[in-house]
């Protein structure tokens, strides 16, 4: 068993699937010949084929639509779009037809499309190369949204996420593609959607938090454990279906509640799930729920981009802050 | 001497040309300074210096045509730059033609991912967390009041801010503090008449009492149990609770939790012993956890640091929670029979009197036979008449044994 970078555990789970499933076919912006700019479908093209790994012009909105017209003819497309930026203008397409397939045929058909799109910033990229916008598509009803945070997790979860009959936006955090290696099995054994990952178990608080950020959020909760706090840390994975029962279970055990997120704070997911928490769980809350976020501005450039980023020691001081007394 | 070569600029291409450079050899550069310009196939692109140090060559004039992960500057590192050429560093994934970088640096480090994750643990009880309003707690904390020592009178035991003010201690200091929060509070609840303002155990019992009053079915049973057979010296703490241990196997019905909106009940399959203990502060209940595992000498031990717990005022809150059942031994002092009140949401509670020789008729005369009271109330609303007799007489087998 290999030990291998996330971004090799998405290639090797795409292969899995290429050579398993017949209908599955990628498309995508230089992920053919060039096995894709940071080479997540690198020798897919030269082992199955022009027909089933496909280079595409540049334009997203019509990667998106061919994505539709493919799954209504009874492929599995798996498109990539370059960076999340580029994303707007699929759109379209994403909310109006693949979210949508399911229920205006009344369960006829589904639409069985994976979209990745790196996601996030840190790796000192251009304007528009940073982007995490992950609430957008939660909003959306009928799209799930998906981001792993380790290699063993990218693998499984996109094997489910191609697997699903319906569509998923797949996330990959780009700062952490080659951060670390791990042993991954390429048994093509799926991991399940729609559910929490618990990373550390812990009794003084619930720290949720998803892709690159739970790096940082691990060293918060080292650091936190030498000050006598025991962490929780959960990884969200799906971020649209939210999995509240874990969540609420976490915070009915430890009383506090910090989520972060890169995205900026304005209506990011951390704020459906502290809505949900403060519904149903506000009885076992000892302190007010803390976010830390990226903040409400344009994701800067490289100079300021730590600056945006949550740290550590920001994670560390809204711990601190749930513990009012 | 560092060589740093031509990263690859994004997308994969293979090489680049030299349009203008920026720094010449023999120039002391600071990491992020511009260092050249370079025109690939889609654009040009300013590189920046990843080092502090002197450059000591460029391997390229402007106009040639570099390729990617070819020489491209050589630089004699200083400062910061020097110190972290230790190989643990963070690298700059840069110079390999295959790594699939834009412009830019993606963190490599050496680390190798130790897989801990659980997939979701599934949900256990919910265990010691005091679950109180918000506001409540606020107010809690203002009144320096322990929220584990409050009941809580909200749905599902949730403590609520009356429940708060119930349990406020009033020491002259703080006497005032509650008064005010009263008068703004609640408006027109406090007392001018002198009379005395119950605290503690005292409010405390005044509160769970009427609780009782109002939501419990109470139904009492009375019978004796006949313990001449008992040796000099028998331990009767310790018989009392060794029978309800023995009762509850029979009857679990007893030893449970009643909750009306559903209804619903639970049976628990441990028995948590709170016993009543008399104090000068007021009633007290601390509890003895899963009597049924513990070996007489255990029992004893347990009610001796009970005893010692109440007299030196040193009972913790955790160990007055989480009771499934209630003894009330007020025999110890006087009286016989009594309606003892079984506080919600638990459903049984078993008063024991004063052991004595009574009078009793036999087959073959007159005797005196040593006999303890027994008092069992019940919930009515989720035990039957039934159960609770079956109970009862289980207690007075149990209790009847001579060892």
């Amino acid at each position: 068993m290999a030990q291998i970078t996330m971004i090799e555990a998405i290639t090797m789970a795409h292969a899995w699937e290429l050579e398993h499933d017949p209908s599955v076919v990628l498309l995508g912006e230089d992920i053919g010949i060039n096995g894709g700019v940071f080479r997540a479908t690198a020798g897919l093209q030269q082992r199955f084929g022009s027909e089933r790994v496909q280079d595409t012009p540049l334009a997203e909105g019509m990667i998106a639509g061919m994505c539709v017209g493919m799954a209504a003819q009874g492929l599995k497309p798996v498109a990539e779009i370059q960076f999340m930026g580029f994303i707007y203008p699929a759109i379209d397409q994403i909310v109006n037809h693949m979210s949508r397939m399911r229920n205006r045929t009344r369960g006829r058909m589904s639409c069985p499309v994976v979209i990745r799109t790196p996601h996030g910033g840190g790796i000192r990229s251009p304007e528009h190369h940073s982007e995490s916008v992950e609430a957008l598509f939660a909003h959306i009803p009928g799209i799930r949204v998906v981001c792993p945070s380790t290699p063993a997790r990218a693998y499984g979860l996109l094997l489910a996420a191609i697997r699903d009959p319906d569509p998923v936006l797949f996330l990959e955090p780009v700062r952490i593609y080659r951060y670390a290696k791990q042993e991954v099995a390429n048994d093509g054994r799926a991991l399940p959607l729609d559910v929490c990952f618990l990373l550390r178990e812990g009794t003084d608080v619930t720290i949720v938090t998803w892709g690159a950020m739970t790096v940082e959020t691990l060293k918060a909760a080292t650091q936190l454990a030498a000050e006598g706090i025991s962490a929780e840390v959960i990884d969200l994975a799906t971020i649209s279906p939210i999995d509240s029962e874990a969540i609420l279970e976490s915070v009915a055990r430890t009383g506090r509640l910090v989520i972060v997120h890169e995205a900026a704070r304005n209506c990011g997911v951390g704020a459906e799930i502290a809505a949900i928490v403060a519904e149903q769980g506000l009885y076992d809350l000892q302190a007010p729920i803390q976010r830390v976020t990226g903040y409400d501005t344009v994701m800067p450039y490289f100079k300021l981009e730590h600056d945006y980023l949550p740290s550590v020691a920001r994670i560390v001081d809204a711990v601190h802050a749930t513990f009012v007394d | 001497m560092t060589t740093f070569p031509l990263p690859d600029l994004g997308e994969g291409l293979p090489d680049a040309e030299i349009v203008t450079w920026h720094v010449k050899e023999g120039d002391a550069v600071k990491v992020d300074q511009l260092m050249v310009s370079v025109e690939t196939a889609k654009a040009i692109v300013e590189v920046p210096s990843p080092y502090e140090g002197i450059i000591t060559k460029l391997h390229a004039a402007a106009g040639d045509v570099v390729g990617t992960g070819e020489p491209l500057v050589d630089f004699q590192l200083t400062g910061a730059s020097a110190a972290s050429a230790a190989p643990t560093a963070v690298q700059v994934e840069s110079h390999a033609p295959q790594s699939g970088t834009v412009v830019g640096m993606m963190p490599v480090t050496g680390e190798i991912i130790e897989e801990h994750s659980l997939l979701r643990r599934t949900r256990h009880a919910v265990g010691d967390q005091v679950r109180a309003v918000p506001a409540a707690r606020a107010l809690a904390r203002r009144l320096n009041v322990d929220l584990a020592q409050v009941s809580g009178s909200g749905k599902d035991g949730v403590i609520t801010l009356d429940d708060v003010l119930a349990a406020a201690p009033l020491e002259s200091p703080r006497r005032k503090v509650a008064s005010a929060v009263e008068a703004t509070v609640l408006g027109n609840r406090r007392h001018d008449d002198g009379a005395e303002l119950l605290h503690g155990p005292r409010r405390a019992m005044a509160q769970s009492m009427s609780r009782s009053r109002d939501e419990i079915a109470t139904c009492t049973v009375f019978d004796d149990a006949d313990v001449h057979a008992w040796p000099e010296g028998t331990d009767i703490t310790v018989r009392l609770i060794r029978s309800i241990a023995a009762a509850v196997k029979e009857e679990p019905g007893l030893n449970a939790r009643f909750d009306p909106s559903g209804p619903s009940r639970i049976l628990f399959d441990h028995i948590h012993l709170a016993v009543a203990v008399d104090s000068p502060e007021g009633l007290i209940v601390p509890v003895i956890r899963d009597i049924d595992k513990k070996s007489g000498a255990e029992l004893r031990a347990s009610v001796d640091h009970l005893r010692k717990s109440v007299r030196e005022r040193s009972v913790a809150p955790e160990e007055m929670r989480g009771y499934t059942f209630t003894l009330s031994n007020f025999g110890t002092l006087a009286g016989r029979y009594a309606t003892p009140l079984v506080v919600p949401p638990a459903v049984a509670i078993l008063g024991t009197g004063r052991l004595q020789r009574d009078v009793v008729p036999t087959e073959t005369g007159i005797e005196a036979h040593r006999r303890i009271p027994l008092s069992l109330t019940f919930d009515h609303r989720c035990i039957t008449g039934g159960e609770a007799c079956r109970f009862l007489a289980a207690l007075i087998r149990d209790l009847g044994k001579s060892a």
